[in-house]
């Protein structure tokens, strides 16, 4: 179960990754600028970053999940 | 009593369902798929409410301290566990077609599928969110349960304790940001960690209440006239809200992950030990601040 629950959290945070990439490339392109105006784009810049670094650490600890033994699980 | 309340509940859901639907599909008003969705939506929220309350009364029949024979407690009542999968389960549809919607409209991309499935499940999504919030609301009024509530005149022993669940490298910066002296010993935590008291609790009940406020205010602009700065305000903190639910529920699942009992407790009720933190033993749980600095942090 503890592997199958860390692969579900690894998908789901690779989905993020992939919503903080949209985030991330939408804070730069011109039609950002022009429909959504400048607040927006930072808007855009400060949420994918913050998604992308959860997603990260969500990933790293999933990964830990995935090749740690049983044995050595925090309480 | 409560179960007849329920089911009384629940046929009154589907009869006003049933309405909504009904006059929305009746081909007799002038209204596109999208805003039938929205008029049925609005519509059968005075239903989903009224059955979430009815539900959190059964949810507090569950509500009590326990103790099993092998020593594990009760960490959560049957009635949390119900609600908090709900929940889940409302997350899980509303959350990638809400940011499907949003991303949609930066990107400027259309999919395949039309635009108006995605509002469908959304909005079925944030009825199941509503309900939960509604059950929960009700529940917490009916147990007096506060428990993840820090009490009044209690902040400062709840920001030390949550300075040494945090790792070493960010604990320094913490207590000089909110002056917390780290000479005090380290306080015991009770059946919740600080970080669930102090971090989890007050933020996912402020982003919850947020989502939900500015969630009724856009869907109910067709019924009820709604200035446009109320409306634009709605639907960026609307917005702002799914990001950081987002981000939360990355938190929450990186936290929650590692402690394994906590995913045990969630599901059974159960958990042998209190408040679990990586790497921490049990020296480091009687509330030292030594043990608690040498042990790293468990946030």
């Amino acid at each position: 179960m503890r592997r199958l629950v860390a692969l579900l959290g690894l998908v789901w945070s690779l989905a993020n990754l992939g919503v903080a990439y949209f985030f991330l490339t939408s804070a730069f392109v011109a039609k950002t600028a022009a429909k959504e105006g400048i607040l927006a784009q930072l808007s855009l810049l400060v949420g994918g970053v913050l998604i992308a670094a959860f997603a990260i650490l969500l990933a790293r600890e999933c990964l830990r999940m995935l090749t740690s033994a049983p044995a050595s699980e925090p309480a | 009593m409560a179960w007849l309340l329920v089911v009384a509940g629940l046929v009154l859901v589907g009869v006003g369902v049933a309405a909504a639907v009904g006059q929305a599909g009746s081909g007799a008003q002038p209204w596109g798929n999208e805003l039938s969705d929205n008029f049925t939506f609005v519509k059968a929220l005075p239903f989903v409410v009224g059955f979430g309350v009815a539900v959190g009364l059964l949810m507090s029949r569950t509500y009590g301290a326990k103790v099993r024979a092998d020593g594990a407690v009760r960490r959560w009542s049957p009635g949390t566990v119900f609600g908090h999968w709900v929940l889940t389960l409302g997350f899980v549809l509303a959350l990638p077609t809400g940011m499907w919607q949003y991303l949609g409209g930066i990107l400027d991309v259309n999919l395949p599928i039309p635009l108006y499935l995605f509002y469908r499940v959304h909005y079925i999504g944030a009825s199941i969110v509503l309900f939960a919030v509604a059950a929960f609301v009700s529940y917490l009024y009916l147990t007096g349960d506060r428990s993840l509530v820090v009490p009044r005149g209690q902040w400062g022993r709840h920001l030390l304790g949550l300075a040494y669940e945090l790792p070493p490298s960010l604990r320094g910066r913490y207590a000089k940001l909110l002056r917390v002296d780290l000479r005090q010993p380290r306080p015991p935590a009770g059946k919740f960690t600080f970080y669930e008291k102090v971090v989890e609790f007050p933020s996912w009940s402020i982003v919850l209440a947020l989502i939900t406020i500015t969630g009724l205010i856009k869907a109910g602009r067709y019924l009820i006239p709604v200035p446009g700065f109320v409306l634009w305000l709605a639907s960026t903190l609307h917005v702002a809200a799914m990001v950081i639910i987002v981000i939360k529920l990355l938190d929450h699942l990186r936290y929650t992950f590692p402690r394994w009992s906590l995913m045990g407790a969630i599901t059974t009720t159960w958990m042998k030990e209190r408040a679990p933190a990586p790497g921490q033993s049990s020296s480091e749980r009687s509330g030292t601040s030594a043990a608690g600095v040498a042990g790293g942090g468990d946030t």
